[in-house]
């Protein structure tokens, strides 16, 4: 035997090998508006056929998985799955009561039963189904023309962090062991950060099925969410079916996720590209299985598409226009697209001195000297990560 | 070895033909899907389930990054020897498909459709009596704790031997060799032993494989009676079901398993799976929480999840009042102390060794310890202390410097490159036992891929 010694084994062997179980959060954008303009080419009927076979794919990898489902709505977030729990009772001042409910029925038992479909698959595509159907019956024509995306990645976030915290082995701060239901959210957030050797209770992901163009206008709290997501080590994959969002995109490169666009694939000629665009979109279920269904464990082995070019964009804080090159509060860091009226930040109030040329374009001719200076490794500079090196004097700098 | 291990070895040594009978119910290609494959193979096989072609092997492999290629050739290796992956001819490449009943089968299971019912037909009526969750658990934890006080305290550990299990699984126990009969008497042996240590899933599943085995002497047809296991698998935990749609054979073996309580049958036309049933394909993450039948706490507390502290100092205290883990603690320590809600004592050369004489083995009594850990100690990245483990297995092998491995021994290659080539794959498939360059021979356990690796060779070697 070449490994008899049992110490040159590894000796920490855990009983199970198996990966942790996964949760995964969708997010889909339920956005009327864009639905309306893909009617014709892929309804929303066979995204949400498609998504729910790889729900249940996810389902069966594993028997301890778990999935929430999200819509994200033009006025509101609901959760499709798990049902949200009925709002607590609130006393006549509209405080809520700090007694605890009534249990009412835990788990209705839906009279139909169908001995062709896996029960937990049933139960799971029958509430997403109904859910879905009221949502979009009830509710109203709204102005808004875009969906909450940051509403819904926030609600995902605090999901995936109640979720984990419930994983972990020792549970709930309800536990006798006054020591550690002490500082039990620390616990889970300490957790994730050395989460390459320990044994993860859980790993969660989110999978945003995008169709609305334009997030501009939730800029930060989106920006916020990924930060969020890219510290828990939480992966956000995205699938855009349609439309074009900067931040998404920088979502999926943050947070180590996948980002594919099947329908909006650069390279393709114009014309012949739109038929080839609609075929590649309605094979949307192959995408689902292959690029997005393995988990953290499966996607170590993978070689799992990104994208290639990323767009690090960012929209300016006065009017949510996304920007090229702008002005940047020297002390807040605060981005803004045109010279500020009175000169004065509209974030933090400092006034910020303009130099009289302020309007030309900035200079960018020394630029090159300066970069090796440094970067002496060599590295080069993420495209748009850094502020150029061109920076004009005085407050506002231009970024790009 | 863990349940899913001895499944899979019994499902390999099936002959093809059964395969095919067995994966046209949906439920067992989902069961088979979640319980038998590692995890790459989920993966490969859910990438491929909506293709339409074959895939190349030349492709597969773009997917998957060169340096986890050994987990692609096992996973490979498995799905073969399960018969779920074909490997067909694509314009001269080697290409892989899925069996096509396999993935129909699949497919099915996740889409719903088809009339095969084979999840269960429930009972739309109520039955005469209700049956709750905490009564089935009840029942199949009196049940299977009855089975293994029968065996420890045949052990004579001074427990009463006689707590009343059905003749049926007695004739069980005996023919899976776990307990002899000596005058009369039952006697627990090496093989009980180790199937005391196990796991409440790993058990279960070994008592069917027993019961599998001995299919052909009951006269049942083992087909019926594995794919009704899986089908159990996914049944619902509380739910009754309906027997009519049953065959005769798996209305026997329904109930032989009521005498194990792994179902319950409240009338003779009505069944409920117990927990033992409804875990039996779900992963052993999923289990935790129920690999703590034998303890006296209601099995969904999360108290109830481990029980054992192992100190660095050997000592080992055991929070539990129950007689059979107090039993099965004292296979392999020394217990001195009793308190009314805990025992402790000490792992020693000497209690180790006497277990190891048994016939349990240290990697038993290690992943005893580990599933069974306090929930403090399973905060650790390692859960049990380090020097513990490494000490237990060198008591082991103190005693027993050889094993023993079937197998075959490939010799006489042409060159050093060719030895290096096959050893290489061989170690890629790990089925690679030993090896020595010296002589350029090495072993393997298991032949059929280098079988077809072999002829692949020659192949490639004709035309050139």
């Amino acid at each position: 035997m070449n490994a008899i010694d049992g110490t040159t084994s590894s000796f920490h062997v855990r009983s199970t090998d198996a990966p942790p179980p996964s949760l995964l959060v969708i997010v889909l954008d339920t956005n009327p508006y864009a639905w309306s303009l893909l009617a014709d080419t892929l309804p929303l009927q066979n995204v949400v056929a498609n998504l729910l076979v790889f729900i249940n794919a996810h389902l069966a990898i594993n028997h301890a998985n778990q999935v929430a489902v999200l819509a994200s709505h033009t006025h509101c977030v609901q959760w499709l799955y798990p049902p949200p729990p009925p709002p607590l009772p609130t006393d006549s001042t509209g405080d809520v009561l700090m007694t605890e409910p009534d249990q009412p029925d835990p788990t209705p038992h839906p009279p139909t039963d169908d001995a062709n479909k896996y029960r937990p698959f049933r139960l799971v595509e029958q509430q997403i189904l109904s859910n879905l159907r009221s949502l979009l019956t009830s509710s109203p024509p709204s102005s808004h023309t875009t969906a909450l995306i940051a509403g819904a990645l926030t609600t995902a976030m605090t999901y995936i962090s109640k979720a984990t915290l419930l994983a972990s082995p020792v549970a709930a701060p309800t536990h006798t062991h006054t020591t550690s239901s002490v500082l039990p959210t620390a616990d889970a957030i300490n957790a994730p950060a050395d989460a390459s050797t320990a044994h993860d209770p859980l790993s969660s992901r989110i999978l945003i099925v995008s169709v609305s163009g334009d997030l501009a206008a939730q800029y930060i709290p989106v920006m916020n969410t990924i930060f969020a997501a890219q510290r828990n080590r939480v992966p956000i994959d995205v699938l855009k079916l349609a439309g074009d969002t900067v931040f998404l995109q920088q979502a999926s490169d943050a947070t180590g996720g996948v980002y594919i666009a099947p329908g909006l694939e650069v390279g393709a000629g114009k014309k012949e590209g739109e038929d080839a665009a609609v075929v590649r979109a309605q094979g949307i279920l192959q995408y689902l299985m292959m690029g997005f269904l393995p988990d953290a464990a499966a996607r170590k082995w993978l070689v799992l598409p990104g994208a290639e070019e990323v767009d690090f964009r960012a929209a300016c804080f006065c009017h949510r226009k996304v920007v090229d090159i702008g002005w940047v509060c020297s002390v807040c860091l605060s981005i803004f697209c045109e010279p500020l009226p009175d000169a004065t930040c509209l974030t933090c109030g400092t006034y910020l001195a303009l130099p009289a040329n302020h309007n030309v374009a900035p200079a960018v001719v020394p630029r090159k000297k300066k970069k090796k200076k440094r970067l002496p490794d060599g590295g080069t500079p993420r495209p748009g990560g850094s502020t150029p090196a061109g920076s004009t004097p005085g407050g506002g700098t231009p970024m790009r | 070895m863990s349940a899913s291990v001895q499944a899979l070895e019994y499902l390999e040594s099936l002959p093809g033909m059964v395969f095919t009978r067995l994966y046209q119910q949906p439920s067992t290609a989902l069961a088979v899907f979640r319980r038998m494959l590692p995890h790459s193979a989920k993966t490969i096989v859910m990438a491929m389930l909506y293709m339409t072609s074959p895939i190349r092997d030349a492709d597969l492999l773009c997917w998957i990054r060169p340096e986890a290629k050994p987990e692609k050739e096992q996973a490979i290796s498995i799905l073969e020897r399960l018969h779920i992956l074909k490997v067909s001819d694509l314009q001269g490449a080697r290409a892989y498909r899925l069996a096509t009943n396999f993935g129909q089968s699949l497919q099915q299971a996740l889409t719903g459709g088809g009339t095969k019912a084979s999840f269960g037909v429930p009972c739309g009526t109520p039955g005469s009596r209700t049956v709750d969750v905490q009564f089935l658990d009840t029942f199949a934890r009196g049940r299977w704790e009855a089975i293994l006080y029968y065996m420890v305290g045949s052990a004579g550990a001074g427990l009463g031997g006689d707590t009343p299990i059905a003749n049926g699984t007695k004739q069980l126990l005996e023919e899976g060799n776990f307990v002899a009969m000596k005058g009369g008497y039952p006697v627990i042996s090496q093989e009980g032993f180790t199937f005391l240590l196990q796991d409440v899933n790993s058990q279960v599943w070994r008592l069917m494989i027993v019961y599998l085995e001995g299919t052909d002497e009951r006269h049942m047809d083992h087909v019926d009676v594995l794919s009704f296991l899986f089908t159990l698998g996914s049944l619902e935990l509380g739910q009754d079901y309906r027997t009519q749609n049953l065959t005769a054979t798996q209305r026997t073996f329904l109930d032989d398993l009521a005498d194990l309580g792994i179902v319950y049958m409240s009338e003779p036309n009505r069944f409920y799976p117990t927990r033992l049933a409804t875990t039996l394909t779900s992963d052993a993450g999923a289990l935790l929480s129920s690999s703590s039948f034998g303890s006296n706490m209601p099995s969904h507390s999360p108290a109830s999840k481990g029980y054992i502290i192992v100190e660095t100092n050997y000592r080992l205290y055991a929070y539990t009042a129950s007689v059979l883990q107090i039993a099965i603690l004292n296979l392999f320590s020394n217990l001195s102390r009793r308190f009314p809600n805990l025992v402790s004592g000490k792992l020693t050369k000497q209690s180790i060794q006497r277990a190891i004489s048994y016939g349990i083995t240290a990697e038993q009594i290690i992943s005893y310890l580990t599933a069974h850990a306090h929930p403090q100690m399973q905060k650790s990245k390692q859960i049990l202390p380090p020097t513990v483990v490494d000490q237990i297995r060198l008591w082991q092998i103190e005693g027993d410097r050889m094993s023993s491995t079937n197998g075959f021994i490939m010799k006489d290659f042409r060159d050093f490159a060719e030895y290096e080539d096959a050893m290489k794959y061989a170690d890629a498939l790990g089925v690679l036992v030993w090896k020595s360059a010296a002589k350029r021979c090495f072993f393997v356990s298991k032949l059929e891929q280098m079988q077809t690796y072999f002829s692949n060779k020659k192949q490639e070697q004709r035309p050139g």
